[in-house]
């Protein structure tokens, strides 16, 4: 399963990564803000994006919105990592496109469940 | 002017739920207090929120606090911490003033949170010019202390409802 993991916190990448690669999942490539995800994500193809939400030059559900309006990437899951979490705030991420959405701070169960979650639709 | 006890047990809860749940590192509050810190900080992470309430969160900490809390946020041993201080002190007042925020928005109108800024050093202190109301909640870190303060500004300084 290979991951990319788009955040401008080089602390919250490197946290997020150690949580997945202690859920067993090794293959993760990181970006520090949308754009650089995007060039991340044309250039090598993943099965899961997670994503912060507030990141400079592109924000996450900007983000989103170009993943889903391009053909060649469209389809790969994307799960926000955020601490916005009013219900406005989600239904916003959700029409952006994005898949399941995990409020921080947060367990590794919270992240081994919504994986699974956006796995599974 | 101080800050009414249900925002501040608010906070205290939010901080704790944050450094359970990311850093396994469990705090013990103490009653909250006004006035300047017993022990100078050397590293402060601020967040600022606007909205139904403005105001700050602010984190204060010792370098060996801030340097600790990073190794369990990374997964490091202490004295490999090099230069990761500033991002992982600004991520956590992120957390703490974003979980605040949110616990305020389920039952009043929501705020809205700014990008954390980070000082590290010795020998400063921050001033507020205008009139704010202001409070801090001391925890114990294992040993170290470490502080979480709330200063409001504008109209809403009231409790919660």
């Amino acid at each position: 399963m290979r991951f990319l993991v788009v955040d401008d916190s080089s602390t919250m990448r490197r946290i997020i990564i150690n949580t997945l690669n202690k859920l067993g999942y090794t293959e993760c490539r990181e970006a520090g803000n949308g754009r650089e995800g995007l060039d991340a994500l044309t250039a090598n193809p993943v099965d899961i994006v997670i994503t912060d939400w507030n990141m400079p030059e592109m924000s996450g559900v900007e983000f989103a919105r170009a993943v889903r309006a391009n053909d060649a990437t469209k389809a790969v899951p994307i799960l926000m990592v955020t601490t916005n979490a009013a219900e406005g705030d989600i239904v916003e991420a959700l029409k952006a496109g994005v898949s399941n959405y995990v409020v921080k701070p947060f367990t590794p169960a919270t992240i081994k469940e919504k994986i699974e979650a956006v796995l599974k639709a | 002017m101080s800050v009414p006890q249900s925002l501040l047990s608010t906070l205290v809860s939010a901080t704790e739920e944050v450094f359970d749940t990311m850093l396994a590192l469990p705090l013990q509050a103490r009653p909250p207090v006004t006035g300047p810190l017993e022990t100078p900080a050397n590293v402060v992470a601020t967040v600022a929120f606007a909205g139904h309430r403005r105001g700050l969160v602010v984190v204060y900490s010792s370098l060996t606090a801030a340097r600790q809390i990073t190794s369990s946020m990374l997964g490091i041993p202490v004295h490999e911490v090099n230069g990761e201080v500033p991002d992982a002190m600004g991520e956590i007042a992120n957390m703490v003033a974003g979980t605040f925020r949110n616990r305020l928005a389920a039952v009043e109108p929501s705020s809205d949170i700014s990008v954390p800024t980070v000082t590290i050093g010795t020998d400063f202190s921050t001033l507020y010019s205008s009139a704010v109301f202001r409070s801090r909640c001391p925890f114990d870190m294992q040993g170290e202390p470490l502080s979480v303060e709330l200063i409001l500004t504008g109209d809403q300084v009231g409790g919660l409802k």
